[in-house]
C-alpha cells in the first residue's frame, strides 16, 4: 500500500499572512496558482507533501486527530484549546501581546474597582487564568471576532484581545491597560504521527524549520 | 464548549470475532508466562474519580470499573496477605474519555508483576518487556515500535530541586508537549530553572535506539540518574538479542505520561501510522503502599478498543487472519 501524502495544517489568517512569504522559494513553498483559487488543501513545492488552510482556532483539532502530522499556530490559541499535540518549537514570527485593553482615559485601577466587570474576549480561558490571579472577579462576554467594538457600544468595560501593533486599538479609540501574555507561532506536531513515524516526520519538521529560519 | 456524546460501541461480527480472538490469544499468552487471571467485579464501591460512570445502587454511589489496575490493587489489598506474583486481567473498563472520539466503553487485556518490597526488580521489567514484545505478533500486527522510558528521569531531578505541585505539573505538561521552550518558560526566575532547562533539551534531543542513553551523559543531573540509566542500559543489553524482526526498539527518555502514576520504567506500543499507542505499562512503585500493603509493582495494559479501531480503519497494518 502506498503511503498516504503527509499533511500540514496552515493558519490562515495574520499567522498565514507572515507564513506563506517566508516559504516562498523553499521546498515546502505554496503552489502560487493554487493559493489563488478557494481550495484548502494545496501542493507544495515537495511531492508527498500538502498543506491544509485552515482557520487557526480549528488547526490544532486537526494536527491533534492526526488528520495533519504538522502545523503551525499560535501559541495564544494553543494555550486556549489545551488539546493534546506536541509543540516542537517556537518560530518567533507572529509576535503579539495578549492585552487588557479599554476605552482611552479608563484606566486599570478604574476597571479594578467596578462591582460587575464585563470583559469581552475571544480567550476565555486565559481571562480566567489572569482573573485569578489578580484576585478578581468579572463577567465574560464571548466573542469570536471585532472584540474592539464590544467597549465602544457598550456590550462589555474591556476587552482581552491580541495586540500585535496596536493599530487596530487606536483605530478605535482604545488603549492597553495590561498585558497578560505574549504570543508567537508555534510548530505543533501530532502526537501518533510524531511518536510512530518519527523517521517521516522528524525531518519534514526539520524541513520546515529550516526554511522559515533560512528566510528569518 | 466542546460537545461530547457518549460513545458506547456496538461491536459487529467481525469486530466481535476479533475481539474473542484477540482476548483468547492474549491472555492464552499470558497463562503460558504464569499469569492468572483475576476478574474484578464490574461495579466498584468507593472513592470514584472524576471521570468514572456513577450510579445510585439505592443509597449507595457506586461507579462502573474504570480501571484494572486500581480495581485489582483493591482486590489484592483487601484480600491477600501475601499477594500472587503474577496476575492478568480481560474485560472492558468505562471512563468518561479525554478525547472526544474515544469510546467510553474499552476493552483491555493486561498483567501484573507484583513482589514483596526491596526485592530486586530488574528481571521483572525485563520480563513484562519482553511480553510486550510478543504481543504484535499474538495480534497479527505486520510491525510495530517499542518505546522504553523512565519515568524516574523526570521525576527525581524535579524533586531533588525542590520543585512540586502546579510547577511541577506545568515543567510536565511541557516535556509532554516535547516543549522545551515552553519549560523555560514555566521555570522563568525559577533557582534551577538553568538546570531543568539543560536537562528537558537532553531528554528531548533523541527519539531513537541505544545510543539515545548518551544524551543522558549532558544532563546536570547525569550522576542522579547513573541508576536510571544502568537499569534501562541493562534492559537494552537483555531485549535487542531477541528482539523479533517486525519490531524496532526506542528509547524515548522524555516519556511523562502517567508521571503522577508512574515510578520507574514505562512501555508503550506503538505501529507505523497509528495515532494512539496501543498498549501502554511501566512500574508503579506508590500503589500497593497507599493502600497499605508493602508490595511493589509493575504491568501494563493492551488497549484493545483502539486496535479494534486500528483494523476498521488500516487493514493493510495487519495480516490476513489464517
Amino acid at each position: 500500500m502506498t503511503q498516504p501524502p503527509i499533511l500540514i495544517a496552515f493558519p490562515k489568517g495574520r499567522l498565514g499572512d507572515e507564513l506563506v512569504p517566508r516559504l516562498a522559494g523553499t521546498p515546502l513553498a505554496l503552489d502560487a496558482a493554487a493559493l489563488k483559487s478557494r481550495v484548502l488543501r494545496i501542493p507544495t513545492a515537495t511531492p508527498g507533501v500538502a498543506a491544509l488552510l485552515l482557520k487557526g482556532a480549528d488547526l490544532p483539532r486537526y494536527v491533534a486527530a492526526g488528520v495533519a502530522s504538522l502545523g503551525i499556530g499560535g501559541s495564544d490559541t494553543l494555550d486556549e484549546m489545551d488539546v493534546d499535540l506536541l509543540e516542537l518549537a517556537d518560530l518567533g514570527f507572529g509576535a503579539c501581546r495578549l492585552s487588557l485593553c479599554a476605552l482611552a482615559g479608563v484606566t486599570l485601577a478604574a476597571l479594578r474597582a467596578k462591582p460587575h466587570l464585563r470583559l469581552a474576549t475571544k480567550f476565555p480561558k486565559a481571562t480566567e487564568a489572569w482573573l485569578a490571579r489578580e484576585g478578581l472577579t468579572a463577567e465574560l462576554v464571548p466573542l469570536s471576532s471585532s472584540a474592539e467594538l464590544a467597549p465602544l457600544l457598550g456590550l462589555a468595560d474591556a476587552i482581552v484581545d491580541l495586540v500585535q501593533t496596536g493599530g487596530t486599538l487606536r483605530a478605535h479609540g482604545l488603549v492597553e491597560t495590561a498585558v497578560l501574555g505574549r504570543s508567537s507561532a508555534r510548530l505543533v506536531a501530532a502526537r501518533g504521527a510524531y511518536l510512530s513515524e518519527p523517521g517521516r516526520i522528524r525531518p519534514l519538521a526539520d524541513l520546515l524549520l529550516d526554511a522559515l529560519k533560512a528566510k528569518a | 464548549m466542546p460537545v461530547r456524546t457518549p460513545h458506547f460501541p456496538d461491536l459487529l461480527f467481525g469486530s466481535a470475532a476479533r475481539l474473542r480472538r484477540w482476548e483468547g490469544a492474549l491472555m492464552a499468552l499470558l497463562a503460558a508466562h504464569g499469569y492468572r487471571e483475576l476478574h474484578p467485579s464490574l461495579v466498584l464501591r468507593g472513592a470514584v474519580p472524576e471521570g468514572g460512570l456513577r450510579f445510585f445502587d439505592g443509597d449507595d454511589l457506586v461507579a462502573l470499573r474504570w480501571d484494572f489496575t486500581v480495581a485489582l490493587a483493591g482486590l489484592l489489598a483487601r484480600g491477600f496477605p501475601a499477594p500472587p506474583d503474577r496476575v492478568a486481567y480481560a474485560g472492558a473498563v468505562f471512563r468518561r474519555p479525554v478525547q472526544p472520539w474515544e469510546a467510553v466503553e474499552r476493552f483491555e487485556v493486561g498483567c501484573e508483576r507484583i513482589q514483596p518490597e526491596g526485592e530486586a526488580t530488574n528481571e521483572a521489567d525485563v520480563e513484562l518487556a519482553r511480553l510486550l514484545m510478543a504481543i504484535p505478533g499474538a495480534l497479527g500486527l505486520k510491525s510495530a515500535i517499542l518505546h522504553l522510558g523512565n519515568a524516574a528521569l523526570v521525576r527525581r531531578p524535579l524533586e531533588a530541586e525542590g520543585i512540586f505541585g502546579e510547577l511541577a505539573d506545568a515543567v510536565v505538561a511541557a516535556l509532554s508537549r516535547r516543549a522545551p521552550h515552553r519549560v523555560r518558560e514555566a521555570l522563568d526566575g525559577h533557582p534551577s530553572a538553568a538546570r531543568l532547562a539543560a536537562h528537558a533539551e537532553a531528554l528531548l534531543s533523541e527519539l531513537d535506539g541505544p545510543r539515545t542513553l548518551d544524551a543522558l551523559a549532558s544532563s546536570p543531573y547525569a550522576e542522579l540518574l547513573a541508576g536510571e540509566r544502568e537499569h534501562m542500559d541493562r534492559a537494552l543489553q537483555a531485549l535487542l538479542p531477541i528482539l523479533p524482526p517486525n519490531l524496532e526498539l526506542r528509547v524515548d527518555l522524555a516519556d511523562v505520561a502517567g508521571l503522577g502514576f508512574y515510578t520507574g520504567p514505562t512501555l508503550r506500543l506503538w505501529a507505523p501510522g497509528a495515532q494512539q499507542e496501543l498498549a501502554a505499562g511501566g512500574r508503579y512503585d506508590r500503589l500497593f503502599p497507599d493502600l497499605g500493603r508493602p508490595w511493589q509493582a509493575a504491568g501494563f495494559c493492551v488497549r484493545l478498543s483502539r486496535l479494534l479501531d486500528l483494523a476498521d480503519t488500516r487493514p493493510d497494518l495487519f495480516e490476513q487472519p489464517q
